[in-house]
């Protein structure tokens, strides 16, 4: 049996390393269990994922693009999203 | 025009001096003798109308050229040191051509241009020329640069200084039209209305999706994105810029 593939993301992976006072997963985790939310690096990223997809969604449905969970999760993921939305949320 | 007519054809009326002759010329101008001077000048007008005519093709009248290379002309005269034993035409070229190129530099454009941007554009273009003879291609900006031994930057800056100028109020489109540079030149300063209302729609959507998040998912993307509408109001965000800045050091 060959080993598995492995996913590669097209677009990169999405860092704070670019966005000013932006944290990482482990240090988020860090923050919220002091204010009293018990999570590991893994839950907050999957907290924040969560969160991304919420909006990923009303922004599919403008565009009218498709809303299944593959097409959600793949935008949530991608970094230009995510820079996008940091730049929107600054409007909000 | 019948007055330029006139001026080429009292010029060939004054023969070409010899070196004896131009000794001889210069020797009495330095007693003070002014029609030896009108002499030594009338004599080698025909150098500075040859020198004009190699400049004609950048954007001055041929006329205003000849008047300048005259200017040029005269100057060399009166400081020509007959001593040194030059030719005279080997000294005065270089007072004639200097007044044209100035002259050139100063009225051929509508943008005024220091004399050493306008140098190092006949340099280019020379570079240029003597390239394509060579390779059979023009030669590349970076090429150019380390031929020159200036920057990239700086030809690019000469090169775009020195197009073609355009009046915001010529017509684009032809005189019926009624429509000029100014009215079709983008506003790039101005956001597109579609995008305007494209953002719009954005935002909405991403305000209705906010009010979705629970309290947890909130702080998680406040802290992930370091947004804090009020740095001091931990219940929206839930640590203060300098703990994240510690956090930050830490790493």
């Amino acid at each position: 049996m060959s080993m598995p593939k492995g996913f590669k993301s097209t677009h990169g992976y999405a860092t704070v390393s670019e966005i000013e006072n932006g944290l990482d997963y482990r240090a988020i985790a860090q923050v919220m269990c002091d204010e009293g939310f018990q999570m590991n690096h893994a839950t907050a990223r999957n907290i924040f994922l969560r969160a991304m997809q919420k909006i990923a969604v009303s922004i599919c449905q403008i565009y009218k693009l498709p809303l299944n969970n593959e097409n959600i999760s793949r935008i949530a993921k991608d970094p230009r999203f995510q820079c996008s939305i940091v730049d929107l949320l600054g409007e909000v | 025009m019948a007055g330029m007519q006139n001026f080429f054809g009292n010029v060939g009326k004054t023969k070409l001096l010899s070196r004896e002759e131009e000794v001889m010329l210069a020797k009495r101008m330095e007693e003070g003798d002014e029609s030896a001077r009108a002499h030594m000048i009338s004599a080698n007008v025909r150098l500075a109308i040859s020198i004009a005519r190699k400049f004609q093709n950048q954007g001055c009248n041929l006329e205003d050229l000849i008047q300048e290379a005259n200017i040029g002309l005269i100057k060399a005269v009166d400081r020509f040191d007959y001593k040194r034993g030059f030719k005279f035409s080997t000294y005065g070229y270089w007072w004639i051509k200097q007044s044209v190129m100035r002259y050139i530099t100063s009225n051929s454009s509508v943008l005024r241009l220091p004399s050493y941007t306008r140098t190092t554009y006949y340099k280019i273009k020379e570079v240029r020329e003597k390239y394509f003879e060579e390779f059979d291609c023009y030669p590349s900006n970076e090429e150019i640069a380390d031929l020159l031994g200036v920057s990239v930057q700086v030809i690019t800056s000469i090169q775009g200084c020195l197009g073609p100028t355009f009046s915001l109020n010529s017509s684009k489109y032809g005189a019926e039209s009624g429509r000029t540079m100014s009215d079709v030149i983008e506003d790039e300063s101005i956001e597109q209305a579609e995008e305007v209302i494209d953002r719009g729609r954005l935002l909405c959507a991403i305000r209705a999706s906010l009010d979705k998040l629970t309290t947890r998912e909130e702080k998680i993307i406040r802290l992930r994105f370091g947004i804090s509408e009020d740095i001091e109001n931990h219940d929206d965000f839930p640590i203060t810029k300098e703990e994240i800045n510690n956090i930050l050091e830490q790493k």
